[in-house]
């Protein structure tokens, strides 16, 4: 039903795609002529009169006699750079230089590249259409006269954010970075992490008008080649405005757009992606976004958490049982409640259902919209505190505690014994952040269905969500593998996390090439000759 | 042609979700509008005939004023049922007095977890078949509700305070299972005593529940309810009672022993496991049925003087396996007197002759009280404690 109506908007949305294709600002290529006047008219007629663009008249030469031009986006420019290292060199260092009076206009540029700038990274294109391209990515570009080539050079340089802490996913022994607005800052934190040449980022541009740099990082021979392609395909077919995150660019290429579920997965810290990018995933990266997309995604992905495998196996084990319970809580509790409470009590134990009796005693509303009515609260309560300025918050969570908790069961309005359930609930439902908006939509479901049709609504309910599940495809990986189809060997890091030197292989289900993670045999055990030794002693 | 396909989906659709929608809540009830039953009784007038009906239901309202705010508890504590409320409907049949009892109740009854089902003394004389077959026939019952015989009313019995329990017939469920836990009295749950009523020779069992008087705090009369025999019946009519000793001694020989105390001259001992067996043997028509038991058991007290020997283990084994044995055959001659197999001889034979069994079935109310029986008891005493010596 929900792929019908995705079917109906996408039509509509191609007709839009023609009329918007015509407006297109600078389809033709043009290259640079000989005439300085006339190329720096080409560039003021693109970049108009906007404030930010300098273009910077200038004589250089020995005898300053040759005019050119720096053309820049102030802002995006280190100006102590351009002023030091570019500027300076043009119009000093050359009418410095006395015997190279035998130069051409041709060679000018390339004199200026090899021998005048002092700066790291200079290309020489012909292109108008590339000068304007780079220009509004932060290069400073320059153009003399007589010349058909122009040279960008990379003096990009503006306020960016430190590499914070992770906001969102915390982690108790891991380390304590995570990814920034900026693009090669992020890549510069992978590649610190996977020191191998074989790490690739490949780069390209998405988004008609804002070019945002997108890059898919992995690593040659652990990655799946189809698995790149695949992506690369499904990214460049993406046409639109703007890319100003990189859940844009996930919903632009997930398997299943009508899910509830995500299955691409995302991550804001190095730590996270370099080791899935290292089981056999690809990672995206998107300037100006502080996440980064991993896929393939699996439904466990959701459950595992980078302390898992810093903190000792037991009790990795230990915490992954109670993040799957506490979801399967946060999605079923109330709705059992509300059916056992409406259609079976029978099924309460005696003692149970008396002190659930008393507390139901005297209440206006029927169960299920109690519990409706409490979940709407705590969505509300929820969002509040979301988006809320912070200097509010405690009010609201004032005001929050005391209407949801004392005083609704104080006026009469709602049962303790609800409040208890959807206060486990909503705490539950904080257990696993990835799958929170799912969690809160089939907990309305269920809450309904129980209400509804008892345990045999739940039962049916249930039975949508898991048969959904197992269909969901993730760049065609199962998404409940390796559980469902199973594989023994991927269990490892499913229900419990085995030992770090147990986890010989990638995760098969991945179908990485280079399927050996590490050697087999590194228990830990004490050297032999010591332990003859200690025996003795 | 779009708009029929439309209209083809809509259809689809309102098909789907509206079944959901009216098919919902038929059976959907809400916790307040209901009454939980936490015991039921039945009385049956020796003159008139007219079947009496108890209904022991929950007040779950007190019940939260007595386990939240502890303010208002006190001036409760002198009302001796605060939490269980009883109503009496009476007609001529168990059906009947239910129907009547619709008159006078605002909510509809919840049997799911009914604790005890308690049958006034001349009910179960009269026969209870036709009260247990109303039980049988309505599925809301459940088969584990325990089975009680009251001395004399069972309105009277369901009326008495709980003690420490809210609910009284919480409490009188939990005095059998103790009273059984300690091998004094058996439980019978409603599915037990059915089986044992379908079985064509043994007799079915139900402890008996009687009323004692203490003086309260504050020198008041409180009623207590006790535990205080076995009723015995034969087919649905209750022919007679087991007292204490003889309800032991059926114990020992069904295999219901559990744990407990057994006291023997001059000595106190726990029992800490024991086992038996029925054994029967056809032999030219006579039957000879052997109960095998197997005791263990650790001493608790000792009043003798002497210092604690094998010698003096082996006296306290001979006693105990003595007090086994009177108690057992205790209990076989009242069952003997009363003519009822209480122990399930019956079956035992069944199962052991089965060619032979077809011809003594239609005569077994006559050879019963004939049977030859042997009990061979096995004690053991394990432990004594660190105490060699006895103290004095």
């Amino acid at each position: 039903m929900p792929g019908f109506l995705f079917k109906k908007l996408h039509f509509k949305k191609i007709l839009n795609h023609e009329q918007k294709k015509s407006a297109g600002q600078y389809s033709s290529s043009v290259s640079l002529s000989q005439n300085l006047e006339e190329n720096l008219r080409v560039l003021r007629e693109a970049l108009g009169s906007s404030s930010d663009v300098i273009i910077r008249d200038m004589k250089i030469s020995s005898d300053s006699n040759i005019d050119a031009a720096v053309v820049y986006i102030d802002g995006l420019v280190d100006r102590a750079l351009l002023n030091h290292d570019i500027l300076r060199p043009l119009m000093f260092n050359l009418q410095l230089i006395k015997d190279n009076l035998s130069h051409n206009h041709k060679s000018l540029i390339d004199y200026i590249k090899s021998s005048v700038l002092t700066v790291g990274q200079i290309t020489v294109v012909q292109d108008i259409d590339r000068v304007i391209a780079r220009v509004l990515t932060g290069h400073t570009a320059i153009l003399t006269e007589g010349a058909t080539r122009a040279l960008l050079i990379d003096a990009k340089g503006w306020e960016t954010r430190r590499i914070e802490e992770p906001k969102n996913e915390l982690s108790i022994r891991g380390s304590k970075e995570s990814f920034t607005e900026t693009l090669r800052t992020n890549t510069a934190l992978l590649r610190r992490k996977i020191r191998d040449p074989r790490l690739t980022f490949e780069s390209l541009q998405i988004g008609e008008r804002s070019k945002t740099d997108v890059s898919i990082a992995y690593v040659q021979g652990i990655t799946p080649d189809n698995l790149i392609e695949e992506i690369k395909q499904r990214l460049q077919r993406i046409d639109t405005d703007i890319i100003l995150d990189v859940s844009y660019l996930e919903q632009f290429i997930e398997d299943s757009p009508s899910s509830l579920f995500p299955t691409v997965g995302s991550s804001e810290r190095p730590d996270v992606v370099a080791a899935r990018i290292l089981e056999g995933r690809a990672a995206i990266l998107v300037d100006g976004s502080p996440m980064a997309l991993t896929v393939p995604f699996l439904f466990i992905e959701g459950f595992q958490n980078p302390d898992d495998y810093y903190a000792r196996p037991f009790f990795a084990a230990l915490v992954r049982w109670v993040r799957l319970l506490g979801y399967l809580l946060s999605i079923y509790l109330p709705g059992i409640f509300v059916s056992l409470k409406t259609f079976h009590p029978e099924l309460f134990p005696t003692q149970l259902l008396v002190s659930v009796a008393a507390a139901r005693e005297g209440l206006p509303l029927p169960v299920v919209l109690e519990a409706l009515l409490m979940l709407l609260l705590f969505e509300i309560l929820r969002e509040a505190g979301l988006r809320m300025p912070r200097s509010l918050g405690q009010a609201v969570s004032i005001v929050g505690a005391l209407v949801i908790g004392q005083a609704a069961v104080s006026a009469g309005l709602v049962g303790a014994p609800m409040v208890i359930v959807i206060a486990t609930t909503a705490i539950a439902s904080f257990l696993v952040i990835l799958f929170a908006e799912p969690g809160a939509l089939y907990r309305f479901i269920m809450t309904l269905a129980g209400g509804l049709l008892g345990l045999f609504g739940i039962v049916l309910v249930s039975i949508e969500m898991l048969s959904h599940l197992a269909s969901l495809r993730s760049l065609g990986v199962a998404y409940l593998s390796p559980v469902t189809p199973l594989n023994i060997r991927g269990l490892r890091d499913t229900f419990i996390r085995a030992p770090l030197w147990a986890m010989d292989s990638r995760p098969v289900s991945l179908d990485s090439p280079n399927t050996r993670r590490q050697s087999s045999g590194q228990m830990p055990r004490p050297p032999k000759s010591s332990s003859q030794q200690g025996d003795t002693q | 042609m779009k708009r029929k396909h439309r209209l083809t989906i809509c259809l689809l659709i309102l098909l789907v979700i509206i079944p959901v929608f009216i098919s919902g809540c038929w059976d959907s009830i809400e916790l307040n509008k209901l009454s939980i039953i936490s015991g039921l009784g039945w009385d049956i007038d020796a003159d008139t005939g007219q079947l009496t009906l108890t209904f022991q239901s929950i007040i779950p309202s007190e019940i939260k004023s007595a386990a939240g705010s502890s303010g208002d508890v006190g001036q409760k504590r002198g009302d001796p049922l605060h939490t269980i409320q009883l109503d009496s409907s009476t007609g001529s049949s168990a059906y009947d007095a239910l129907n009547r009892y619709s008159q006078q109740s605002s909510r509809r009854t919840f049997y799911q977890h009914t604790q005890l089902y308690v049958f006034g003394h001349s009910a179960a004389e009269k026969g209870i078949y036709p009260l247990l077959d109303s039980i049988a026939r309505n599925p809301v019952n459940r088969p584990n509700v325990l089975m009680a015989v009251a001395e004399k009313k069972a309105s009277d019995t369901l009326s008495v305070e709980a003690g420490m329990e809210n609910i009284q017939a919480i409490g009188m469920a939990a005095q059998i299972k103790l009273s059984a836990e300690y091998s004094k009295f058996p439980v019978v749950t409603y599915l037990e005593f059915a089986q044992r009523l379908l079985s064509e020779t043994t007799a079915p069992l139900a402890p008996m529940v009687g009323i004692i008087e203490q003086t309260g705090p504050e020198g008041d009369r409180v009623q207590k309810t006790r535990i205080s025999a076995t009723a015995v019946f034969k087919g649905d009519k209750m022919i007679g009672q087991l007292n204490e000793d003889e309800s032991r001694g059926l114990l020992w020989a069904i295999n219901k022993i559990k744990k407990g105390f057994l006291v023997i001259p001059g000595a106190n001992l726990e029992i800490v496991s024991a086992k038996s067996k029925i054994v029967p043997e056809l032999q030219d028509d006579k039957i000879m049925i052997t109960i095998a038991i197997d005791e263990e058991s650790n001493l608790l007290e000792y009043d003798g003087h002497q210092e604690i020997s094998s010698d003096l283990l082996q006296d306290l084994e001979k006693g105990q396996a003595r007090e086994i044995e009177s108690q057992v055959m205790a209990a076989v001659e009242k069952s003997r007197a009363l003519n009822a197999d209480v122990f399930g001889f019956g079956e035992a034979v069944h199962r052991k002759y089965k060619k032979e069994w077809r011809d003594l079935k239609a005569r077994w109310d006559e050879i019963y009280p004939y049977i030859e029986i042997v009990v061979k008891v096995k004690t053991h005493v394990n432990e004594i404690g660190e105490i060699n010596r006895s103290l004095n």
